[in-house]
């Protein structure tokens, strides 16, 4: 176990590095100036020579970059240009609603999902699964944006159920919960789908072990039988594929976020990489690998308490 | 521990069947609608409005953005301010009890007695206007605004509550962006010093505005309450909160669904509005100051011959641009300064529907039909589709125009000289400036200094920079105006410009508000009224 550990960590500090360098070349890559678009039009050339010199730009990239992973080591992210405060301390205030938003999206999608694939499994080719199937391949198919845009439409403007805007008042846990069920039911709905169809597929493979064989010749309930036999083992690869998915759920989060005027990591990287804030951007990619290195680590951990199979690998 | 958790699965029973299932979503179904759990202003004490962006330096010696000085406006106070939903741009005491320019660079000012800053940082001085002015100038704050503030020179106290600013040379635009605008917000000498001097960014401590910031949750609201130190007139609202909304129509979604009352509603939603607006909402508009033009460069080869950029003027319909584009919500523009500003032009030199057969006329004299030329564009819908219909109008006069879409962050390097060589590459380009009261502000970005800075026509004028430096000095506002205009035909006549528009500023609001603007539709949020 504690070898595995040592093994995901250092495999996790390898993507985190690659991936900010990665990112870090392409920023650099990008035609623009951050001093020209940070300092607006009133900026004269010494002033974005001075905010150059200032964000480092002016040295050599691999200095830059050396310095950036120097900064992370002490815990300094660095400073932010436009708002004149640290990145980490940005960064981390907007990081909570991101958070909380996946997670509210991935739990909703499989408190429902797993349920109807699991039901569908059970009920296979009836009507029910027929209507969820096509439910699900439709629910994968609908791009996040417009799922936003018309649950807005709908349940905010048209209904008045659910504010438009928002992450609702500090301290007030109805009112924060009110300004999630629009944006986590935008980004979750695709996962249901997605879920449905996987949980079904596997449960079709489970119902035919031999297991599950051995426990209908017993004789035991199909109830007890679908629940204590089949979809503990048919649900296990749905984790692995949730940890996996927790990134790309970050990146559904920046449309939410954008549609519904949510703060967090995917607004402030679609406005700090418009200002080509740089010290920002970096800060909220770095942070966003951890999350995700931390979610399919924490997959991996779960499948294997689950999954004795798994576990004697560990 | 294995046994544990396999003991765990082993004992899993499902509690949630179909019934409890269905209870479990109608009761949280009816929470949702029972308990709202928004902040309404059902009884008018709150006011919750769009801000285009979130706040990020209210300090006045480098606020940079106007969103700034929106919020501003509520916190510190002002000598002067805009008049609010006056005709023209005119100004009003705010602070001051009088003021008067003693001579070309010589203003006197007395402040109304009694004005206190939050936080016992006692009353509003001389001392702290004197303070907050000669800030914006030091060379250790390095102001990305100082230019505001022009040849100030310095601040002289005569008393507790009186003092003259002295400037180095007349500038006109003291009294139209400096004194009402974002440098003329006074801050306290000493909460400012107590915490070390310098900028103060978000690092607020007193107020002296009717409204104090309260709470400033970033990327969220920013939530003001009445500073209970204020002395002037009592403020209409209680608690002013501000959500930074970037896209206009997210503004108008969370206006139609009730979160919001007051929003600024993009052009393209405009007419409907006008047509069928929200029940209890009012939508106005007003000229904005911005200006959007086609700029061709001078230096580029394609465009040597005088003939072939008239050509392009020649060949563009204004109207047709504004209409489709902008959804003829937009007023024309006749050159940089729009209608009640000083220096308006009425008309261009070339008729806004343009000359198409004069156009072809044109090419055809200058051997240049089929000429291939690329067109520069931001990549917002409103600028790719008026880049559209310039296209078509080039095209149809005898050019082969072609478009390059490009990010705010690559657009804005295009022309600079300091990116290398790139602006020798650039031909068309449609542009879009943002402005301010004065029509100094405007031209400045024209002179032969800027060339390869922001002058990304490489217009070069011996006579505009010399009317440039002479308007600013000049104080009799009609040779002003006449030296603006002067201006605006030279760059015209250079064939290197094509005037679009000024864009246009809404504004949509719940029938209990009585805003304040500008007269270019720019909220006053500090003048707001309950009707």
């Amino acid at each position: 176990m504690w070898l595995f550990l040592a093994r995901r960590i250092g495999l996790a500090v390898a993507i985190v590095a690659v991936a900010v360098t990665l990112l870090y070349s392409m920023i650099h890559a990008v035609p623009g100036d951050p001093a020209s678009v940070i300092l607006g039009p009133r900026a004269t050339p010494e002033m974005r020579e001075a905010l150059r010199e200032r964000l480092g730009l002016d040295r050599p990239f691999v200095v830059q970059i050396g310095s950036f992973f120097g900064g992370v080591l002490r815990g300094d992210l660095g400073t932010d240009i436009v708002r004149d405060r640290p990145v980490a301390d940005i960064v981390f205030a907007q990081l909570p609603y991101t958070v909380v938003l996946v997670l509210a999206s991935v739990g909703w999608a499989a408190l429902v999902g797993i349920p109807l694939g699991c039901f569908s499994a059970v009920r296979r080719n009836s009507l029910a699964d027929r209507i969820i199937g096509v439910l699900s391949v439709s629910f994968i198919a609908v791009p996040y944006f417009a799922v936003s845009i018309y649950a807005l439409l709908i349940f905010s403007v048209g209904l008045r159920w659910f504010p438009s805007m928002g992450v609702g008042e500090p301290g007030d846990p109805l009112s924060q919960a009110r300004h999630l069920v629009l944006p986590a039911f935008a980004v979750g709905l695709s996962w249901v789908g997605y879920i449905a169809r996987m949980v079904r597929a596997s449960m079709l493979e489970v119902l035919g072990d031999n297991h599950v064989r051995t426990a209908r010749a017993f004789g035991l309930p199909e109830r007890r039988i679908v629940f204590r036999y089949a979809l503990p083992i048919a649900v296990l690869p749905t984790i692995t594929i949730l940890g996996v998915g927790v990134g790309y759920l970050i990146s559904a989060a920046v449309f939410a976020e954008i549609v519904f005027s949510r703060p967090g990591i995917g607004s402030l990287l679609f406005e700090s990489v418009g200002q080509r804030n740089y010290p920002v951007v970096m800060g909220a990619v770095l942070v966003t690998s951890v999350l995700f290195v931390v979610s399919t680590t924490l997959a991996d951990l779960a499948n294997a308490l689950l999954d004795p199979r798994a576990r004697e690998k560990l | 521990m294995q046994r544990t958790i396999q003991g765990t699965i082993q004992g899993f029973q499902p509690r949630l069947g179909r019934r409890g299932f269905m209870l479990s979503a109608l009761v949280f179904g009816a929470a949702a609608t029972a308990f709202p759990g928004r902040v309404l202003s059902q009884d008018g004490r709150v006011l919750r409005a769009r801000l285009y962006n979130d706040v990020n330096r209210l300090d006045p010696a480098i606020y940079e953005n106007a969103y700034n000085v929106e919020v501003m406006n509520l916190i510190y106070p002002k000598l002067v301010g805009y008049k609010p939903n006056a005709e023209g741009w005119e100004w009003q005491l705010e602070a001051a009890e009088a003021i008067e320019q003693l001579d070309d660079t010589r203003i006197r000012f007395k402040l109304r007695e009694g004005l206190q800053w939050s936080g016992g940082f006692g009353e509003i001085t001389a001392d702290d206007v004197k303070y907050s002015y000669e800030r914006v100038i030091d060379p250790e704050i390095d102001s990305p605004v100082k230019g505001d503030f022009g040849p100030l020179s310095h601040v002289e106290v005569e008393d507790r509550y009186s003092g003259v600013i002295v400037l180095n040379e007349p500038f006109s635009p003291l009294w139209t962006i400096a004194l009402p605008y974002g440098v003329g917000h006074i801050v306290s000498k000493a909460a400012v010093e107590a915490r070390g001097g310098g900028r103060f960014g978000m690092e607020l401590t007193a107020f002296g505005g009717p409204f104090k910031v309260k709470e400033w949750r970033a990327g969220e609201v920013t939530i003001l309450e009445r500073n209970e130190a204020w002395t002037g007139e009592e403020p209409a609202f209680d608690e002013v909160r501000l959500y930074p909304i970037g896209d206009p129509q997210a503004g108008e979604i969370a206006f139609e669904a009730g979160d919001i009352d007051y929003t600024q509603p993009s052009p393209a939603s405009l007419q409907r509005y006008r047509d069928d607006p929200p029940a209890g909402a009012v939508v106005e508009d007003f000229p904005a100051l911005f200006y959007v033009w086609l700029g061709i460069n001078l230096d580029h080869p394609k465009f040597e011959d005088l003939r072939v950029r008239q050509a392009v003027q020649n060949a563009i319909d204004v109207r047709l641009i504004l209409e489709a584009a902008y959804f003829g919500a937009a007023p024309l523009a006749t050159g940089l300064i729009p209608p009640g500003l000083v220096g308006y032009r009425p008309q261009t030199l070339v008729p806004p529907e343009g000359d198409p057969a004069r156009a072809r006329a044109l090419l055809e004299e200058a051997g240049q039909v089929g000429l291939e030329v690329r067109l520069a564009v931001r990549n917002t819908a409103t600028f790719s589709t008026a880049a559209q219909i310039i296209q078509a109008q080039l095209n149809d006069v005898g050019f082969r125009c072609e478009i390059d879409l490009y990010d705010s962050g690559v657009f804005w390097t295009l022309g600079s000289e300091a990116e290398g060589e790139q602006w020798r590459d650039l031909e068309l380009v449609l542009n879009r400036f943002s402005s301010s009261a004065d029509p100094y502000y405007a031209t400045q970005w024209f002179t032969e200094a800027q060339v390869g800075i922001w002058n990304w026509e490489r217009f070069r004028s011996e006579r505009f920079d010399e009317l440039h430096q002479a308007a600013v000095r000049e104080t009799d506002q009609d040779r002003r105006g006449e030296m603006y205009r002067q201006m605006q035909d030279l760059m015209e006549e250079s064939g290197a410009y094509r005037f679009i528009t000024h864009e246009v500023n809404a504004i949509l609001y719940r029938d209990f508000i009585e805003p304040a603007v500008r007269p270019d539709g720019v909220s006053l949020f500090n003048h707001f009224k309950r009707a």
